[in-house]
């Protein structure tokens, strides 16, 4: 039975792993259509894939909060508002600027980001091997996760907040009408 | 996984795919005969096969080859055609994947082993809602954008801005309730809905917090595009909004895609709200302690309820005026044998669960049945709610509508939070 448990356990781990290069397969390449696709909203909707296959891969690091806010803030409310705004301005192909000179910048780009890349590539390759498994425990819970960020963390998260609360006030003071009541 | 393990699974899945879609003909007929009974009018009563009508859900049948064998057309002048042919998909894909985190019945226990019962067995129950529901924001902002049509991207850019304007005081009711509850598993959530108040009123989230169920409910409403909330569709000013450019399968999507989203919603209201899956007063440790009893009453009240539903449908199942050998009479006659026929296997199942099976593994299933059927009964009460509201009410106008849910449902919920906190942790 343990025996059976085992290789069950392992399928298990092999079947993550296909998931693991399944999702982040789709996250890189929504990221690069959305800085290679022209039009605008089909920038925003592989952007859309890639936080969607994010969420995918914050689940498999059994982060479930994570995975719900992910898909509940950013691939929901805030993609949303951006498409909405798309859909609004309706942008086309023909209202974007002709980039000249693109071949230049793409080489200037590369020459500044090789080394980067390099040093990346050093550190990706120096990172130990491990096995990854369910830590358990409730970990990445709503309950747990809430436990510490209300206990350990209050102070940061109310700066936030209020951080979040001024950014709101200056968007509608901003956004309002001009001369309007007085 | 033992063939247990495995039955289950399919069983579940099974019951959180097909429930919705068999819902879809259930809500039209009933939209179509509500709407009918609201004006006193009889509703589509006349499509039959070989004379039958079943109470006019034949009607769906004719509507749905109609809708199969119309031409499909995607118009010439929209520039992006694959998302003209995602939208659609979105918006049914997202409301059927919503269910998936409804408890539709107490956890089984067999051989012991727990057997969540929903269609996706994990414990995220109200965010996974929350989440799923943002993306069909999508399938409206797209259907409406690539038709390239001023109707359809009016349309479109009235219902995202109220359906993401709505998000907010729904997100926020659901804040109250939450603390009330504790937790956001949404079987923990009817659990704790299966306690008394004072020993005798269910502690229902209605009792608990009638605000949030008032602002919830609404939010709902305006969530599914539905009247009063559906000046996305208002015909009068925009033809059909943001699906005036779809035909057949591609428009059957969008509108299968509404009621599913209406019944979806209707059940997470049920819910956090009415209780869930629970019957009233008895939990699911009474039912399964006490399950001898509740078959042989099951036993009395079926044959009685199929008489008494005869009876109504012999009464009024006939033709108006004079016809030779009525065919509705003798539809109805086919009807009542094939209920009492049902009736009687009902009846030998349960005599067989006396005789045989009583105590043990099948008393839990038993009640996993009578759960099962309380939970469609009250989404069904619930989904009738949604028609009843429709067509008494009349449209809003866009910017009350927009000012309902900014400046009445908004603050209203803010203070709810406050005062629930408040009450919370006086009681703690």
């Amino acid at each position: 039975m343990t025996k059976k448990n085992i290789r069950k356990g392992a399928l298990d781990i092999m079947f993550a792993e296909w998931l693991f290069f399944g999702l982040a397969g789709l996250s890189v390449l929504g990221a690069i259509g959305l800085i290679l696709f022209r039009h605008p909203m089909n920038g925003a909707m592989s952007f859309v894939v890639t936080l969607i296959s994010l969420a995918g891969l914050y689940a498999l690091l059994s982060a479930k909060l994570l995975f719900a806010v992910q898909l509940i803030v950013y691939a929901g409310a805030i993609m949303s508002l951006i498409i909405f705004i798309i859909m609004f301005l309706n942008i086309q192909e023909h209202d974007l600027p002709d980039e000249e000179g693109k071949g230049l910048f793409l080489l200037g780009g590369a020459v500044v980001i090789t080394p980067i890349a390099l040093f990346l590539y050093k550190i990706v390759k120096s990172l130990p091997g491990s096995d990854t498994k369910i830590i358990g425990n409730g970990f990445g819970d709503v309950r747990e996760v809430g436990l510490i960020l209300f206990k350990n963390w209050l102070l940061p998260f109310e700066i936030v907040s209020i951080l979040l609360l001024v950014a709101l006030v200056g968007a509608v003071v901003l956004a309002g009408k001009k001369g309007v009541g007085k | 996984m033992s063939q247990l393990d495995i039955l289950l699974v399919l069983l579940r899945v099974a019951v959180g795919a097909f429930v919705p879609l068999c819902f879809i003909a259930v809500l039209v007929w009933l939209e179509r005969r509500g709407a009918a009974f609201f004006q006193d009018r009889a509703g589509p009563n006349r499509a039959n096969i070989f004379g039958f009508r079943a109470a006019g859900l034949v009607q769906n049948a004719a509507d749905g080859i109609k809708l199969i064998f119309k031409e499909d057309v995607i118009p010439g002048h929209s520039a992006h055609k694959f998302y003209f042919v995602l939208a659609p998909l979105i918006v049914f894909f997202c409301a059927l994947v919503s269910f998936a985190v409804v408890p539709f019945a107490d956890t089984l226990v067999l051989e012991g082993k727990q057997y969540i019962m929903q269609g996706i067995p994990m414990d995220l129950g109200i965010l996974w809602f929350l989440a799923i529901t943002g993306f069909a924001v999508y399938g409206i902002i797209l259907a409406g954008w690539s038709s390239h049509n001023k109707y359809g991207v009016l349309g479109a850019l009235r219902a995202s801005a109220q359906v993401i304007s709505y998000e907010i005081p729904m997100g926020l009711a659901l804040v109250s309730l939450l603390v009330v509850y504790g937790t956001i598993n949404l079987n923990e959530i009817v659990h704790f809905q299966g306690k008394l108040l004072f020993g005798f009123i269910p502690m229902w989230g209605v009792v608990l917090q009638p605000l949030a169920a008032v602002i919830f409910i609404v939010s709902a409403f305006a969530e599914t595009n539905r009247t009063p909330f559906d000046l996305a569709e208002g015909e009068s000013e925009l033809v059909a909004g943001f699906h005036v450019e779809y035909s057949a399968m591609k428009f059957a999507l969008f509108f299968m895609g509404e009621y599913v989203a209406m019944f979806v919603s209707s059940s997470i209201i049920i819910t956090l709200f009415f209780g869930g899956y629970q019957i009233p007063w008895l939990s699911t440790e009474t039912l399964v302690a006490y399950a001898k009893p509740v078959s042989m009453l099951l036993m009395g009240l079926v044959p009685v309820a199929a008489a008494l539903f005869c009876g109504w449908m012999m009464k009024n199942n006939k033709s108006h005026y004079d016809r030779p050998n009525d065919p509705r009479v003798r539809e109805a006659k086919v009807y009542r044998i094939i209920i009492w026929m049902m009736v009687v296997v009902v009846e030998a199942v349960l005599v067989g669960y006396l005789l045989y099976a009583a105590g043990g593994a099948a008393d839990r299933i038993l009640v996993v049945l009578l759960q099962i059927v309380t939970f469609l009964v009250k989404t069904f009460m619930m989904c009738f709610v949604y028609v009843w509201v429709r067509w008494t009410l009349p449209r809003f106008r866009y910017d009350q509508l927009q000012l309902l849910g900014w400046k009445m449902l908004l603050p209203l919920a803010l203070l709810n939070i406050f005062i629930t906190s408040a009450v919370v942790v006086a009681l703690s």
